[in-house]
């Protein structure tokens, strides 16, 4: 194996690693909403959506030979998903009446802290790989780096978290304003 | 409004799943703008606007 194909093949395992990460976030908050009864608020539901943004741009970045377009796209969820959990970590950080509810702690960390840490993991992962890899490798076949079907798995569990994600937003909320107080289809 | 941020992502990766590209992006793109709208409607208060006058540097 060339230096050019070792790197190449060395990018895109850093880039499903990612994905994969963030597959596991987004299923742990999945297990803390329907396993421990953490209804999520409006702002982490809108965390989710700026994760599984950066996810779409991982995957188009795994499948893509010669443009760095993917990672463009996952790096402008990643500056969402960083602005909303500053934002919710500054409105949590003194108790204030009638917003009692934060949510509970994940190794003493709340989870909007837990989305700053996330944020800023995937900016510094970014910054690392195109330090690093230099961007685009103008490979033949990026995807032959990596077994094809392990991708599309991860691709494929991906949107399904994605639809559960969506029917769940449609039993909280309806198609009004959202709520942590229960679920709206089932009162 | 939360509803249609994500009927609009799933349908950005179920078209990207379908090969078609173009209009996964622009239904990504829809996506990142009801987010970003929905964002601004949950923080700003008739009271603050957008400010959080209860952190006192």
């Amino acid at each position: 194996m060339s230096g050019t194909e070792f790197s190449a093949t060395l990018d895109r395992l850093i880039l499903f690693l990612m994905l994969a990460v963030l597959a596991a976030i987004l299923t742990a908050a999945m297990v803390m909403q329907y396993a421990f009864g953490e209804i999520p608020c409006p702002l982490c539901l809108l965390q989710r959506v700026a994760m599984f943004g950066c996810c779409f741009g991982l995957i188009r970045q795994l499948r893509s030979n010669n443009s760095e377009r993917g990672t463009g796209i996952a790096l402008i969820f990643t500056v969402l998903l960083l602005v909303i959990s500053v934002r919710q970590t500054l409105l949590d950080l003194f108790p204030r009446p009638g917003h009692d509810y934060v949510g509970s702690a994940v190794f003493g960390i709340h989870l909007p802290v837990w989305s700053v840490i996330i944020s800023v993991a995937l900016l510094l992962g970014f910054a690392i790989r195109l330090a690093l890899f230099g961007g685009a490798h103008n490979t033949a076949d990026a995807e032959r780096h990596l077994p094809r079907t392990v991708v599309r798995a991860l691709v494929i569990y991906l949107v399904v978290i994605c639809a559960i994600n969506f029917l769940s937003v449609v039993a909280q909320c309806g198609l009004d304003q959202c709520h942590t107080f229960g679920y709206r289809l089932f009162q | 409004m939360m509803a249609a941020v994500y009927a609009t992502l799933l349908l950005a990766f179920i078209l990207d799943l379908s090969g078609l590209r173009r209009i996964a992006i622009s239904c990504l793109l829809m996506s990142f703008a009801l987010c970003l709208g929905l964002f601004l409607w949950e923080v700003y208060s008739p009271d603050y606007g957008l400010r959080m006058p209860w952190l006192q540097l």
